[in-house]
């Protein structure tokens, strides 16, 4: 389980390159055995701060701390922390154990725990073989890694960094290049397999779904700054601002005013809601989910508007409707045919509140 | 990153024996035997204005020559129904790997005024010819020589081609004349660019087979910048030859690039 | 109609690329016969001979210029593999403004008429009081390999995974070590390919070692003295070991790249 105690802190993390600066001032911590997700869409930055704790970027500002102590003169071979590259990153002059042994070939017979280089030998093959076991690979050690496919490339890659017992695992990306089904079945097993050894996982995706469902803490980012740092679903019944809210999950965002505490108006309608602490009429953002919404028959619903267009999604049926100030995304699990008169109603509690992006 | 040291040598060796060579080369176009400044050796090359104007004549013949003959040869050698095109362009470009030399001297042996060819005329009945020593033999012996250079770059424009491309003119509406003229030409410019580069510049610099195709009788530029070099030992006028030259072939080469902007001509490889 | 349409282009195509492969072959062809045949004269087939063969193994001037080639083609090869290869490495991870001045460089060797190239080297060697001989011919061999030896790793270093690197040293690799363990293997058939070509262009070069070597000869240039004189048919003899030689070097080199297209 996630302790308190922070195993690596940045401070101040700042880093341009050329002209363009990707990373603005990040304050973050990772604590121990956490799984951590840095997500945003592409060009965000969240590769370049992965690279910068993996030691392969040095930031222009800033610090980065190991157990408090400044990690940035180590050189990444002597970082007690392992990639899992995107792409894998394989050795393919080398077979699967010999990919697997890579670290520990390079390692002293004695930080394996043995004397002789015979011992050392039988004491790698031993590691590798556990490994195997653990991404489910046995009988896979003289393959070379052409042979291979995309998701046993990743079970590679992941047991050629685990084997050396890092105190923490990057992933870049790593399912990107699977398709659906193989990336939800080894979403769960690097879950499991991360709880089982107890090690500190920094995860780097774009793909909010796979943020929300593997991590103890999601750090949102765009543009090289911080969006927001929570778990999982605060994250998103919270977002803090509109990006957030548009980035994870699906999302109706309009502008609105504070009139009084818990009492929004938007499109000229005054609705109930449960946040405090704003201004008199200072101006907000509102968000909804469409799931949230409400179809309700027209004489009772807050606002009334015309189904424009329907699409089935599986589960749910995903609406367009048109109040005439506004298009509506609702997601409900009855269908209403296109043209026809709704009314939507929306409870107090789903009405969430952000403050304006300057 | 301390990796960018390791191309220290190289380019340590590459400034040595490429640049400063070549700066050698524009010190002595611009100096005197004793080292004083001077452009005599520059003018010195009016005089030689019928050997430059043969050189560049005979080097335009070869290439059109070579791109003639060889821009069917690579088409076909690219089209998709000849089973085995991947030997058959092997064949076509590995006399390009072999010695000039011996490919100048496999010619001499046709046309000497003894030769293969002159025999054959003979038992036919017909009278001997001079063909050794004429414009023609050295212009069959540049031709010969460089052709698979023309072949080389196109044939790999060519294959590199989507067929789709082909097929999408097909589909809408163009017959097998317009699909070349519109489409395939057009693509293989790039080919064609770098075909021009490997030929006409070898052509308007050779010196060895106008020298063994004419038996001496025609001067190129390259000859005279050999004799000016090792039989004169006038290193000045040389040098200044291979300046003009040099600057010659970059103007062309500048020339040619403006109709291949992107410079993605298959190369030598 | 289509079919035959089809079939008469097919044998058409055919039909030129015949006439072409004949144009380049037969003079060849011609040179290889006539290195086995008794009489000197090119006009008349009197029998089948290996003298020609033989005159060219007792030949001084040949044998050591055989030497001469091969030691100039071994060396070359060598320091400009190891330059090439260093050199690649080296370039491909350094900043891009330095990248391409550099690139712009090797290309010169390239773009340079090889007679600019033989004359400028030998007026610097000249300059620097040198003497004109296989060690000098040695210098500009290596001079205008290096830069095949680097363009065909560099394209093997641009297809390489950039994290394959980063991957060894994340794993506790030392850098130098990473270079050997992990790049090297990586760009080994580039390596290989430009060894080959290096010492292909290096056995095959005559303009260049004309101009820069004065008392020792390869065989390029004994050839080119021999056919200032006229033709001799040791020469054909001479000229089909050479060719024999180059053809069989070829095949090795399309063979290698052939192999990797598959690979990959």
């Amino acid at each position: 389980m996630v302790q308190d105690t922070r195993l690596i802190e940045l401070k101040g993390i700042s880093k341009s390159f050329g002209d363009t600066q990707v990373l603005h001032n990040i304050d973050l911590y990772i604590r121990k055995c956490e799984f951590i997700t840095l997500l945003g869409p592409s060009g965000c930055g969240k590769t370049t701060l992965l690279r910068i704790i993996g030691g392969f970027e040095m930031p222009d500002e800033g610090s980065v701390l190991f157990e408090g102590a400044d990690m940035l003169p180590v050189p990444p071979y002597k970082r007690r922390i392992n990639t899992v590259f995107q792409k894998y990153a394989l050795f393919s002059h080398l077979n699967v154990f010999d990919n697997i042994a890579f670290g520990l070939n390079l390692k002293e017979p004695e930080a394996l725990g043995v004397k002789t280089r015979r011992q050392k030998k039988e004491e790698i093959a031993r590691r590798v073989n556990r490994m195997l076991r653990l991404v489910k690979m046995e009988g896979y050690e003289k393959r070379s890694i052409d042979q291979l496919s995309g998701g046993q490339q990743q079970r590679i890659a992941i047991a050629r960094a685990l084997v050396n017992e890092p105190e923490v695992l990057l992933l870049d990306e790593p399912l990107g290049a699977l398709d659906l089904k193989l990336r939800k079945e080894m979403q769960v097993e690097l879950k499991a397999m991360q709880q089982q050894l107890g090690i500190t996982f920094i995860y780097v995706t774009h793909d909010q779904e796979e943020a929300l469902t593997m991590s103890d803490t999601v750090v949102v980012l765009n543009g090289g700054r911080i969006q927001q740092i929570g778990e999982p679903k605060r994250i998103y019944d919270e977002p803090k601002n509109a990006f957030v809210a548009d980035f994870i999950g699906e999302s109706n965002i309009l502008s609105g005013v504070m009139k009084e505490d818990c009492l929004v108006e938007m499109l000229g309608v005054e609705f109930q809601c449960v946040d405090e602490g704003f201004g008199k009429d200072e101006p907000v953002d509102v968000v909804v989910r469409p799931e949230d919404i409400m179809i309700v028959g027209t004489d009772v619903g807050m606002l009334t508007g015309v189904v424009e267009s329907v699409i089935f999604k599986g589960v749910h049926y995903e609406m367009m409707v048109n109040t005439g100030t506004m298009r509506w995304k609702v997601h409900s699990t009855t269908m209403q045919p296109v043209g026809s008169r709704v009314g939507m109603s929306i409870v107090p509690f789903n009405i969430h509140i952000m403050r304006k992006e300057a | 990153m301390k990796r960018s040291w390791y191309a220290a040598p190289y380019a340590l060796w590459m400034l040595m024996f490429t640049v400063v060579p070549l700066l050698f080369v524009c010190y002595y176009a611009f100096t005197t035997k004793t080292g004083d400044f001077t452009l005599a050796n520059i003018t010195k090359i009016f005089d030689y204005t019928p050997v430059l104007l043969d050189s560049l004549r005979l080097a335009l013949y070869c290439t059109v020559l070579c791109l003639l003959i060889g821009y069917p040869a690579a088409y076909f050698l690219s089209s998709k129904d000849l089973s085995r095109s991947q030997s058959l362009a092997v064949l076509i470009l590995v006399p390009m790997w072999m010695n000039f030399l011996l490919r100048t001297y496999a010619m001499m042996t046709l046309f000497e005024n003894n030769g293969v060819l002159n025999s054959i005329f003979e038992a036919l009945g017909l009278p001997k010819q001079q063909i050794i020593g004429t414009e023609g033999a050295v212009l069959v012996g540049m031709v010969y020589n460089f052709l698979p250079f023309m072949i080389l770059p196109i044939y790999t424009v060519l294959k590199k081609l989507d067929p789709r491309v082909i097929e999408a003119a097909e589909d809408l509406g163009a017959n097998p004349f317009r699909v070349i003229s519109r489409v395939v030409l057009p693509l293989s410019v790039p080919g064609i660019v770098s075909g021009i580069t490997m030929v006409f510049m070898p052509a308007v610099t050779t010196f060895a087979i106008s020298r063994l195709m004419s038996s001496g009788m025609i001067y190129l530029m390259g000859d005279m910048i050999e004799e000016y070099f090792i039989s004169m030992n006038n290193r000045n006028v040389g040098s200044a030859m291979s300046l003009v030259m040099m600057v010659l072939i970059l103007i062309s080469i500048g020339l040619l690039r403006k109709a291949d902007p992107e410079g993605q001509g298959g190369g030598l490889w | 109609m289509v079919r035959r349409r089809r079939r008469a282009s097919k044998a058409f195509k055919i039909t030129y690329l015949a006439l072409v492969l004949a144009f380049l072959y037969v003079p060849i062809a011609i040179m290889i016969a006539l290195s086995f045949n008794a009489s000197v004269s090119r006009a008349e087939w009197t029998g089948f001979t290996l003298d020609w063969y033989r005159k060219l193994f007792h030949s001084e001037a040949i044998i050591s210029a055989l030497k001469v080639t091969l030691e100039v083609a071994v060396l070359a090869t060598a320091a400009s593999t190891v330059l090439g290869t260093l050199g690649a490495i080296g370039m491909y991870s350094m900043k891009k403004g330095w990248a391409t001045i550099l690139t712009n460089v090797s290309y010169l060797p390239m773009t340079t008429p090889d007679i600019v190239t033989g004359v400028s080297l030998m007026l610097m060697f000249v300059f620097m009081k040198i003497p004109l001989g296989k060690g000098t011919m040695l210098m500009a061999h290596i001079a205008f390999d290096t830069p095949y030896v680097l363009f065909s790793v560099m394209p093997r270093l641009q297809q390489m995974n950039p994290n394959l690197y980063e991957a060894a040293l994340d794993l506790g690799c030392h850098p130098l070590k990473a270079l050997y363990k992990v790049i090297l293997p990586e760009v080994m058939p580039g390596v290989v390919t430009g060894a080959l070509l290096a010492f292909t262009m290096s056995l095959d070069d005559f303009v260049i070692s004309y101009f820069t070597s004065s008392t020792d000869q390869n065989l390029s240039m004994i050839v080119y003295s021999a056919a200032r004189r006229g033709v001799e048919p040791t020469m054909y003899a001479l000229s089909t070991l050479m060719f024999l030689c180059i053809l069989m070097l070829l095949l090795v080199v399309n063979r290698r790249s052939r192999l990797e297209d598959m690979s990959n």
